[in-house]
C-alpha cells in the first residue's frame, strides 16, 4: 500500500521534530562551552558564540585534577569491560553447554538477584570497602561489577544459539573446556562480546552514585564525580559555560565513540537491545 | 540419585563450577553479606562510631512518621508514574515510526533518537539546570517570548519534579523505543495483511494486532521503568539536590543523606530494606497481573 503525500510528509516532520529535540541539548552543550562568561547562553538570538573562546576548557582544568580524574574514567571504564566482558562470556558459556548438579537452582538464583536494588545494602558496602582498604581505590569500582546477573544471562542466551558440533569435534581432538571457550566460542561470539563490551563500556563511564561512594579525595574522582562538584565551586552566580566545557570533556568521547562504532557496523549495532 | 555418584558428577565439573564462579562470590561479598548485615543494622541505632545500640522496629516506626520519608516516597511514586505515562507512550509512537516499511535514512533516525541515552546522567543534570534556570534559562527564555510567564523549574516546590521528569523521558525514552521497535519486528506482516483485507484501519490494525503481540515487551519495558524509577538518585542529586524543601528528594537519595551526611546508619539501612520490599511487592503485583490474561504465561 503506498503512503498519501500527507501521511508520508507527517511521519518524516515528527521523526526530524524528534531529532532535534534528541540532538538539541548536546549542540547547546557545546556550544555554550566555548562562550565567553558576558555572553548569554539562555537565548535562541546568539546561536553561536560571537567570539569563540577555550578558556572555559582551561578553567575547567584548573578547578579540578582533570588529566587525573580523565584517566581515572578510562581504567574503570576500559579495564572493567574487559574484565566483565570476559567472566560474563566464560560463565554464560559454562551455563548454555554443560550439565552439572545444581546448574538450574543456580541460574535461578542468579536472575533473582537482579530484583534486589544494590542501593539497598549500602551502608554496609561501605564499611566492607573500607575494610578492604579500597575508599579511594579504583577496585571498589572494577571488582564488584566484574561479573554481572545480567551480562551472564545475555551471554547465556546467545552462546545458547550456536551448535555444540564444532565443540564436541575438539573436544573428540583432545582440547579442555577452557581451550574451547578461548579457541572456538570467543571467536564465533565476537558480535555478542562486542554489543556487550559497548554496553559495559557507558555503563562504567557514566556511572555516578558508587565513585560518589567510594571516591573521597579529588584525585581519585572519576570524570563525572568531578564535573559534579563545578557547580559549586566558584562563587555564588554558576558559571555555565564552564561547567559545559566539563561536561563536553566527560560526554563527547562517548559520542564519538558511539557514531563511529554506529558508522562502522554494517548491520548497525544492535546497541540498547539489552542493559549494561 | 545417591550421593557419592553426585559427589563425582560435582568432581567432574569442578571446571565448569570455575567457570561461573567468579559471579557468585562476587555476590556473596558485596551484595549478600551487605544485604544481612543492613537486616541487622536496620534494628539498630549506629553513627559508625562505638556498637550499634538494639532498638528493634525504631527506624521503621521512625520512617513511618517522617515526614521526609513520606516525601521522598511520594516524589518517588510520582517520578514512576509520570515516567511510565510519559516514556511508554512515546517510545511507542517513536518505536512505530521508526518501523514504517517505506522509511528512508532509518538509520541515521535511529542513531541520532539514540544520542540521549549515550548521554550521561550527571552531564543531562547540567545541561537540563542550565536550560530550566529561571533567569537565564533558555526554556523560560522562549516561554516568555511566546507570551508566558516564565516558571520557577527548579526553585517551587510546585514545579521541582518536573524539570526531573523531562530528564528521564529525554533520556531514556529511546531505550525503550528500541526495545519495542526490535518487538515490532517480530510481528509477522501476514497478520496486517489479512486484517487489512477484512476491511480493518490502520488504528484498528493497531489496537487489534500491535499492542496485543507487543504485550510481553511492553510488559518487560514497563518492570525496567518500575525498577529504575524506584532507584532514581542522579537527576534529582544534580539538578535540585531534592529540593526546595524535599520537594523533589527520591527515596534513595533520603538513603544516602542518611547514610552519608548525618550518618544515622541504622535507619539507612531499613530505607534500603523498605525500598527492596517495596520493589519486590510491585514487581510480584505487575507479575500477577500480567498471569491473569491469558496466552500471557510466557513471560513472568
Amino acid at each position: 500500500m503506498q503512503p498519501t503525500r500527507l501521511s508520508r510528509g507527517a511521519i518524516y516532520s515528527i521523526l526530524l521534530l524528534w531529532c532535534i529535540v534528541a540532538a538539541f541539548p548536546l549542540f547547546w552543550m557545546v556550544n555554550t562551552s566555548f562562550k565567553l562568561p558576558g555572553e548569554s547562553f539562555g537565548s535562541l538570538t546568539t546561536l553561536f558564540p560571537r567570539d569563540p573562546t577555550l578558556r572555559n576548557y582551561t578553567q575547567v582544568a584548573q578547578l579540578v585534577p582533570l588529566g587525573r580524574n580523565l584517566l581515572n574514567s578510562i581504567i574503570v571504564a576500559g579495564v572493567g569491560t574487559v574484565v566483565t566482558v570476559f567472566l560474563c562470556s566464560l560463565a554464560g558459556y559454562a551455563f548454555a553447554k554443560f550439565e552439572f548438579p545444581g546448574k538450574n537452582a543456580l541460574f535461578f538464583l542468579l536472575l533473582a538477584t537482579m530484583m534486589v536494588p544494590p542501593e539497598a545494602g549500602v551502608v554496609p558496602l561501605f564499611a566492607i570497602m573500607r575494610a578492604l582498604g579500597w575508599i579511594n581505590n579504583l577496585l571498589a569500582l572494577i571488582v564488584p561489577t566484574a561479573a554481572t546477573a545480567i551480562g551472564i544471562f545475555y551471554m547465556r542466551q546467545y552462546i545458547s544459539s550456536f551448535p555444540g558440533e564444532v565443540m564436541e569435534q575438539a573436544r573428540i581432538d583432545g582440547a579442555g573446556d577452557f581451550r574451547i571457550y578461548w579457541q572456538i566460542v570467543l571467536p564465533v561470539i565476537t558480535p555478542a562480546l562486542g554489543v556487550w563490551a559497548s554496553l559495559a563500556f557507558i555503563a562504567r563511564w557514566n556511572d555516578f552514585f558508587w565513585p560518589l561512594l567510594f571516591m573521597r579525595s579529588r584525585e581519585m574522582y572519576t570524570l563525572m564525580v568531578a564535573i559534579s562538584v563545578l557547580p559549586v565551586s566558584e562563587g555564588l552566580a554558576t558559571p555555565w559555560p564552564v561547567i559545559m566545557a566539563g561536561t563536553t570533556i566527560a560526554v563527547v568521547p562517548l559520542i564519538v565513540a558511539y557514531l563511529l562504532l554506529q558508522g562502522l557496523q554494517r548491520e548497525g549495532l544492535a546497541i540498547g537491545a539489552v542493559k549494561g | 540419585m545417591t550421593s557419592p555418584s553426585l559427589r563425582s558428577r560435582i568432581w567432574k565439573n569442578r571446571q565448569i563450577y570455575l567457570f561461573i564462579s567468579p559471579f557468585f562470590i562476587l555476590f556473596i561479598i558485596f551484595q549478600l553479606t551487605p544485604m544481612v548485615w543492613s537486616l541487622y543494622l536496620s534494628f539498630h541505632e549506629w553513627s559508625g562510631l562505638g556498637d550499634p545500640k538494639f532498638i528493634g522496629l525504631g527506624n521503621y516506626r521512625f520512617l513511618l512518621r517522617d515526614s521526609v520519608f513520606h516525601s521522598a516516597l511520594l516524589n518517588t511514586l510520582f517520578y514512576w508514574v509520570a515516567n511510565a505515562l510519559l516514556i511508554i507512550p512515546l517510545a511507542l509512537a517513536l518505536a512505530s515510526l521508526l518501523n514504517v516499511r517505506w522509511l528512508r535514512g532509518k538509520r541515521i533516525f535511529r542513531t541520532t533518537v539514540f544520542l540521549p541515552y549515550v548521554t550521561a546522567t550527571v552531564a543531562v543534570g547540567l545541561i537540563f539546570g542550565m536550560l530550566f534556570d529561571y533567569n537565564s534559562g533558555l526554556v523560560n527564555d522562549l516561554l516568555t517570548r511566546l507570551g508566558f510567564a516564565a516558571v520557577p523549574w527548579r526553585i517551587s516546590t510546585q514545579w521541582s519534579k518536573l524539570p526531573i521528569v523531562f530528564l528521564i523521558v529525554w533520556r531514556v525514552t529511546p531505550w525503550h523505543a528500541l526495545i519495542l521497535f526490535s518487538g515490532l519486528q517480530a510481528i509477522p506482516p501476514d497478520l496486517y495483511e489479512a486484517a487489512t483485507m477484512d476491511g480493518a484501519g490502520a488504528l484498528r490494525r493497531f489496537f487489534s494486532i500491535t499492542i496485543p503481540s507487543l504485550m510481553p515487551i511492553l510488559f518487560f519495558s514497563f518492570i525496567t521503568l518500575t525498577i529504575d524509577s524506584f532507584r532514581i538518585f542522579t537527576e534529582p542529586y544534580i539538578l535540585t539536590q531534592g529540593g526546595p524543601a524535599n520537594s523533589s528528594i527520591s527515596v534513595v537519595q533520603y538513603l544516602y543523606i542518611n547514610g552519608f551526611s548525618i550518618f544515622k546508619l541504622g535507619l539507612a539501612s531499613a530505607v534500603g530494606y523498605a525500598l527492596t520490599l517495596i520493589l519486590l511487592l510491585v514487581s510480584f503485583g505487575q507479575v500477577m497481573a500480567m498471569r491473569r490474561q491469558s496466552g500471557l504465561t510466557q513471560v513472568g
